[in-house]
């Protein structure tokens, strides 16, 4: 009886802990990537979006790519999303260290999808994937000169597959929907 | 003794498929470049492009492309362990070493790779190398090697590769244009 009611509390609290881990991993890799960001770049991330920044420009990318008018890419309540904004981002000439920051950052379920650096123009780009059941979780880390965005949402299968295909316009794309959103 | 017998046949089996699991890893990963030496020229770089698809990511592609329009890719991608693609631009020439581009020529050499196009234009000082790693009449993996003056590109696919089908993945998941294009045939007239 005893052995009986402890493989029971087992997996209770199996049941119960795995989409609480889950949970927390999630937000533990969205944290760190944006911890990464402070700590290399010496700025802090501002937890208030201000959505006007999307504006019409972010609406009319994303209707491009879904071929007619707007609709959402990330599942509803999925995204979350940090801005830095008016902040200094110079990698001065170590923009590569930065890179392997991010990768660092991050644990092994995330694949790296693309980078896009412009060492230059302090521009980059970074899209990881990780499989999340059904559906997949997709990380856009977009730096320029000035301000920073990172941005964490789960989409459909389909879309995922939709923006695979130009995984250089993939960051924007979600980014922008993202922000024309309700980011939590 | 048939219980020791026995315990032997079974641990030799179990041995066997180790060692075979691990043969065929190690020559599915041989087709695998070693790329990330080169992620320091991101510094020097105007523009730099670094595309992963790895065989996690491959399978998944594998799993999302459903759709009719999507039936080319899909048979493309089937088998596929890996994409991986790293380019540098640079706004003057000289920035990328030598040592660079032998950090990768080195590991094409021998282990299964074979040259089938080598470019060299002296004007242009642009190079361009495709390797292929075979396995009997199965291509494993290819590299193109491409180093112009300003410019030095690596693509690394790994698995099966239908090369009269690979033209389709140009322009797609960050494959830049290798100039794969089949010639149409003519027409008689």
């Amino acid at each position: 009886m005893k052995a009986k009611l402890t493989i029971t509390g087992l997996i209770i609290a199996t049941i119960v802990w795995a989409p609480l881990t889950s949970t927390l991993a999630r937000g533990d890799d969205f944290d760190a990537v944006v911890k990464a960001i402070e700590q290399f770049y010496h700025v802090k991330h501002q937890s208030l979006p201000l959505l006007a920044r999307a504006g019409m420009k972010g609406a009319r990318t994303v209707a491009r790519i879904r071929g007619g008018d707007y609709k959402r890419i990330a599942d509803a309540g999925s995204v979350r999303l940090v801005f830095f904004e008016d902040q200094e981002f110079n990698s001065h000439g170590q923009i590569a260290s930065f890179k392997a920051s991010i990768k660092t950052a991050l644990n092994d379920t995330w694949s790296p999808l693309i980078a896009t650096l412009s060492a230059k123009d302090e521009e980059q780009t970074y899209i990881y994937i990780r499989d999340a059941g059904a559906k997949f979780h997709v990380l856009v880390v977009t730096i320029e000169r000035r301000e920073a965005t990172v941005v964490l949402a789960t989409v459909a299968p389909d879309v995922l597959a939709m923006l695979m295909k130009d995984p250089g316009d993939m960051g924007k794309t979600l980014t922008d929907d993202a922000a024309m959103n309700d980011p939590k | 003794m048939k219980t020791l017998f026995q315990s032997s046949v079974k641990l030799a089996a179990v041995m066997l498929l180790l060692f075979g699991g691990a043969a065929i890893t190690a020559h599915a990963q041989g087709a695998r470049l070693q790329l990330d030496q080169l992620d320091s020229l991101a510094n020097k770089a105007s523009e730099t492009v670094d595309v992963k698809l790895d065989e996690r990511l491959m399978q998944t592609a594998a799993k999302i492309f459903t759709a009719k329009d999507d039936a080319d890719i899909k048979e493309i991608l089937k088998g596929l362990k890996g994409i991986y693609v790293k380019s540098f631009e640079f706004e003057k020439a000289g920035e990328y070493s030598q040592a660079d581009v032998e950090s990768v020529m080195s590991q094409l050499r021998g282990a299964g790779w074979s040259k089938i196009v080598g470019v060299r234009s002296r004007k242009d000082g642009d190079n361009v190398d495709v390797y292929l790693m075979m396995q009997g009449d199965q291509i494993e993996g290819l590299a193109v090697i491409s180093a112009e003056p300003k410019e030095f590109t690596v693509v690394n696919i790994v698995g099966p590769v239908n090369l009269e089908k690979l033209s389709k993945l140009e322009g797609q998941f960050g494959v830049p244009d290798l100039g794969l294009d089949q010639p149409k045939p003519k027409k008689n007239k």
